[in-house]
């Protein structure tokens, strides 16, 4: 489309205010990170601070035990990316390219649970990680202790039943000709030689995609550790900003650093995978 | 045909997605409409209480309430998210330099945890030290405990939902944009026509497939909205932004009434899957209607 100059004008304007809409506050947030403690008493309101205090960082680490949020919140967030794309990889070649006995009405199951909100199952599933059998000090009938309760487990595996994962990597798989696994058949290589020297070299937009998905869902997931752990050992960041609440007088410097040093990584990892990030934002609607 | 093992591999390969389906999803939506029946404090076995639950709930004012605030949440951020993505989306396809920067720029509070996000609202609203009142005080408007007053707590969260939410509405509409054709535009040019005819003739119905998507995602959404309420203003003060989800929560794993708290989330389910079928409706009437 040609614009004229005024168009053109009135579009960097525009695109301008919303960007700084958005912008500001995190702006703000890290302004805020930096400031003395002294600043807040003043009263008196200025977006950059008087002196800079980058050790406000350190010190907000100092707060709780965030080398153990940390830690928990890695673990956590690796073993469920690296688990669930085994699991949603091998799901979905195996419903996009194998015959076998009830696939459709076993992946029509699938289908209607996404559509279950984990909000509305999340009591049962705190039944069932709480009654695993001879975990968490549990008998063999899943009674007396608390199971998986404020473990890796409760906060990892529920995290692999992904039905959104296996759907899109079906929809991958199924657009490659029927022509190559014939191809391989011929050469006499079986299911699982055509998934591993066929497909899987070609699974990367596939892996990015989901793995960039559950990076996020799990590293920015608050509910479910909220509500499966209690523990100071078990906590995860998202739970341990909570340690700067609940007190009378909030240190905003130090809960703004701490914030940004959670939200770090994600950013992070958002600006360098930009394009695959913004692509599979997309994929998920146009394919969904 | 495959024999011997390439028999069983096929199931193999769907086991693990399956078993754990069945054990995370599957076995709890039964559960939850059985516990919905009981009274239950996990102290002592399930009581069958019938439709005790569901009666209380139709008295349950506070409930009430959540449900009230859900729908406001909901109305508040949806069609408020799509408008401003669709006019955002607009202007980033336009041909301008630094595009990509300002795609980047709109779309970062989205990418966030929804805690992240709290607390850095938390701090610009507050009333003796954040920036905002005195930002709307030089533009005229009294500052006040825009979280803290029963009167704008929830309408606070809703303009911070919507904050978070634009990213999103634009980037799914930016892609809708990208895939029309340029001759379409070319050919209206010709014609005569305006930006603006171009965007309400060309721009709008190509994208139903996208407001579509968007609708139902969004609204699925804002009905499970907890993060956001919880850190911000737990739901209070006097439940004046308690949604239902806040109240599922507290019913089960604050106060133990579970079997109550089920049937809270019974209503979730129903009401997400009334959704779900009108999207599915609409969407196969598009398909017959092409």
């Amino acid at each position: 489309m040609k614009l004229s100059k005024l168009e053109r004008t009135a579009a960097y304007l525009a695109l301008a205010l919303f960007s700084a809409a958005t912008v500001l506050p995190l702006l703000t947030a890290f302004f805020t990170s930096m400031k003395g403690d002294e600043e807040f008493s003043l009263g008196a309101m200025r977006l950059l601070p008087a002196s800079w205090h980058p050790e406000n960082y350190a010190r907000a680490m100092r707060m709780g035990d965030w080398p153990t949020y940390f830690k928990n919140s890695a673990i956590v967030t690796a073993v469920a990316v690296a688990g669930s794309l085994a699991f949603n990889s091998l799901a979905g070649f195996s419903f996009a390219r194998l015959r076998f006995k009830g696939k459709q009405p076993i992946f029509l199951t699938l289908l209607v649970g996404m559509m279950v909100p984990a909000q509305v199952v999340v009591i049962p599933q705190f039944l069932i990680l709480k009654s695993i059998p001879l975990f968490g000090g549990n008998d063999w009938l899943g009674a007396g202790g608390n199971g998986w309760l404020d473990s890796y487990y409760a906060l990892i595996v529920p995290e692999l039943a992904g039905a959104f994962g296996v759907f899109m990597a079906r929809q991958f798989y199924l657009q490659f000709p029927r022509a190559l696994d014939d191809a391989a058949y011929i050469d006499g290589a079986g299911y699982l030689r055509l998934f591993f020297s066929v497909y899987l070299p070609q699974s990367g937009p596939l892996l990015a995609t989901l793995g960039i998905f559950k990076f996020v869902a799990v590293w920015n997931d608050f509910f479910h550790p909220l509500i499966y752990t209690n523990s100071e050992a078990m906590r995860t960041l998202q739970l341990g900003l909570q340690v700067f609440r609940g007190e009378h007088q909030v240190q905003y410097n130090l809960l703004m650093a701490a914030s940004l040093l959670v939200s770090l990584p994600i950013v992070v990892m958002f600006f360098v995978f930009q394009k695959q990030f913004i692509r599979s934002m997309v994929a998920s609607s146009v394919k969904g | 045909m495959q024999k011997g093992w390439n028999r069983v591999i096929p199931y193999l390969l769907i086991l693990p997605n399956v078993l754990l389906f069945a054990v995370f999803v599957l076995v709890p939506i039964l559960w939850i409409f059985y516990l919905s029946l009981t009274d239950y404090s996990m102290l002592s076995a399930p009581v069958w209480t019938g439709l005790a639950n569901y009666s209380r709930l139709l008295h349950d004012s506070i409930f009430h309430r959540a449900v009230a605030n859900t729908a406001w949440y909901w109305i508040g951020t949806v069609v408020p998210g799509m408008a401003i993505g669709l006019v955002l989306a607009n202007l980033l396809s336009m041909k301008l330099r630094g595009l990509a920067a300002f795609r980047a720029l709109i779309y970062l509070p989205g990418v966030i945890s929804s805690v992240a996000v709290a607390m850095t609202w938390l701090w610009m609203l507050d009333p003796a030290q954040g920036p905002v009142n005195p930002l709307l005080e030089f533009f005229g408007i009294e500052g006040r405990n825009w979280l803290g007053d029963p009167a704008t707590s929830l309408e606070t969260v809703i303009v911070i939902g919507v904050w978070t939410g634009i990213g999103y509405a634009m980037i799914v509409f930016l892609a809708g944009i990208q895939s029309i054709p340029e001759s379409l535009y070319e050919a209206a040019s010709l014609d005569g026509a305006s930006g603006f005819r171009k965007l309400w003739h060309i721009t709008v119905p190509l994208l139903k497939p996208m407001t579509l998507f968007l609708f139902i995602t969004a609204t699925i959404r804002s009905f499970q909205v907890f993060d956001l309420v919880y850190v911000l203003t737990g739901g209070g003060p006097a439940n004046s932004s308690t949604t239902i989800v806040t109240q599922i929560i507290g019913a089960s794993f604050q106060e133990y009434r579970m079997g109550y708290a089920a049937a809270m989330a019974v209503f979730l389910l129903a009401a997400t899957l009334v959704v779900t079928l009108i999207q599915y409706g609409i969407g196969s009437r598009n398909q017959a209607a092409e």
